[in-house]
């Protein structure tokens, strides 16, 4: 008996070791949402993140020319569109204050340096510099000068990690800037997409689209990208729509995350995965 | 445990240069995976059980420090360690990680892997999205093998212990 089960063992083992450890695999994707994981994660990636940040030190000071270059003509283009906003402006508080209007929404912005990213078809996600110390904390968003990057998911003391559109666990609630209609956006593996929009929805090649005040995770306006086209448009009753993401992911070297705290009330909300304190 | 530390210390520094370095060359976000051809280097030069082993302690170190899934890159990892576990004959070991095989296997090996961690970290299926799995395998498995050429080139010719 004992032979019979050696020589099983014997002509088999790569088999049995390989179920072994695809099982063990499986178990594991059970236990993402698990706290010890989660504490695990933020210690190994904290750790890790210091070195990467060393690292990205020394390539930044190599970029930095090219990106000199890049910022002045940003910077031409936002003297430009800042004195058209300083008219606006002016004419807005005067229209305000015609309404009796107040405006008293501020952002605080925390700024945070990218130190790592992690490019996967499914799975893209970065590493900020900047953790639980500075007030990050996760559901907040990321943007950069183009827009929304993406949600901070993890954090340790001194950094943290965030998924990025193109990452196939973060659907938002979006709008078309123009025509005000909502709907859910996610990744798909290739592009960024709007999916079950109604054929009868009025959503055109070219508009701007941006988060939903529906959005439990982000509700306010921040730029997501343009609608590129419209797909299955001569099948079912759905479109799906492309977008194209302003941010330039791969380009991204620095970002801010914008320290918003939902309400209580919203945050107890059951669909509210992020339940912060 | 102890074969395992050399081919981990060697995991970390690339993996420094996988989320640092290796981003600045992707195209269209698609990046090599150096982890990969380390794993099947590893794995042509002992045997298959310890490629799977490898695979697995990659794929889990990789899953814990990136923030991705836990457990997907661990199942890709896994079985791309049993696939290139059957390329480690003791008698063509050296003929494969000295040739033009060797980015043949990094190609079935990174095809295989990219498509698994494509179909675990996803949360649904389609006829399209299968087809998307099969160029997001396709697609980064072609790119890891294209690197797995140059660092065939500057192998030293004493090997790697």
């Amino acid at each position: 008996m004992f032979r019979f089960f050696s020589n099983i063992w014997d002509n088999y083992k790569e088999y049995f070791i390989l179920v072994f450890l695809l099982i063990v695999g499986l178990i594991l994707l059970s236990f993402n949402q698990k706290p010890g994981v989660k504490t695990a994660r933020a210690v190994a990636f904290g750790t890790f993140a210091s070195l990467s940040s060393m690292v990205t030190d020394v390539i930044s000071v190599a970029q930095i020319k090219s990106d000199n270059t890049r910022l002045r003509e940003k910077n031409a283009e936002l003297m430009l569109q800042m004195n058209k906003l300083r008219e606006f402006g002016i004419i807005n508080e005067e229209l305000k204050g015609l309404l009796k209007l107040k405006d008293t929404i501020k952002y605080p912005l925390i700024p945070a340096k990218i130190v790592s990213k992690s490019f996967s078809t499914s799975q893209n996600t970065i590493t900020l510099l900047g953790g639980n110390s500075i007030g990050i904390k996760p559901g907040m968003p990321v943007i950069n000068d183009q827009g929304l990057l993406g949600l901070i998911y993890s954090t340790s003391d001194d950094f943290s990690i965030a998924r990025t559109l193109r990452n196939r666990d973060l659907k938002l609630t979006v709008k078309d800037e123009r025509s005000r209609i909502d709907g859910i956006m996610k990744w798909n593996g290739e592009d960024l997409v709007m999916v079950d929009v109604p054929k009868t929805f009025d959503i055109k090649p070219g508009d701007r689209i941006i988060t939903s005040e529906l959005s439990s995770l982000i509700s306010i306006p921040v730029p997501i990208g343009i609608v590129m086209e419209l797909r299955k448009v001569d099948i079912g009753i759905f479109n799906e729509v492309r977008i194209k993401p302003f941010v330039n992911f791969s380009g991204a070297d620095n970002a801010f995350v914008i320290g918003i705290v939902e309400s209580k009330q919203k945050n107890q909300l059951e669909l509210n995965f992020f339940n912060r304190k | 445990m102890r074969p395992y530390i050399l081919p981990i210390i060697y995991f970390f520094i690339i993996l420094l240069l996988q989320n640092t370095v290796i981003n600045l060359i992707s195209i269209n976000y698609i990046v090599p995976d150096l982890i990969l051809i380390l794993l099947v280097f590893y794995t042509i030069k002992n045997n298959q059980i310890y490629g799977m082993v490898l695979g697995f302690i990659f794929g889990f170190l990789f899953d814990i420090i990136t923030g991705s899934l836990l457990g997907s890159s661990v199942i890709s990892k896994t079985i791309a360690g049993f696939t290139a576990g059957y390329f480690s004959n003791e008698n063509k070991r050296e003929t494969y990680l000295n040739s033009y095989a060797f980015p043949l296997i990094v190609l079935l090996c990174g095809i295989i892997d990219s498509f698994v961690h494509a179909f675990f970290s996803s949360s649904n299926l389609n006829s399209d999205y299968m087809l998307n799995m099969l160029q997001q395998g396709i697609f980064p498995g072609m790119y890891t093998a294209a690197i797995s050429v140059i660092v065939l080139l500057f192998r030293p010719k004493r090997s790697i212990r």
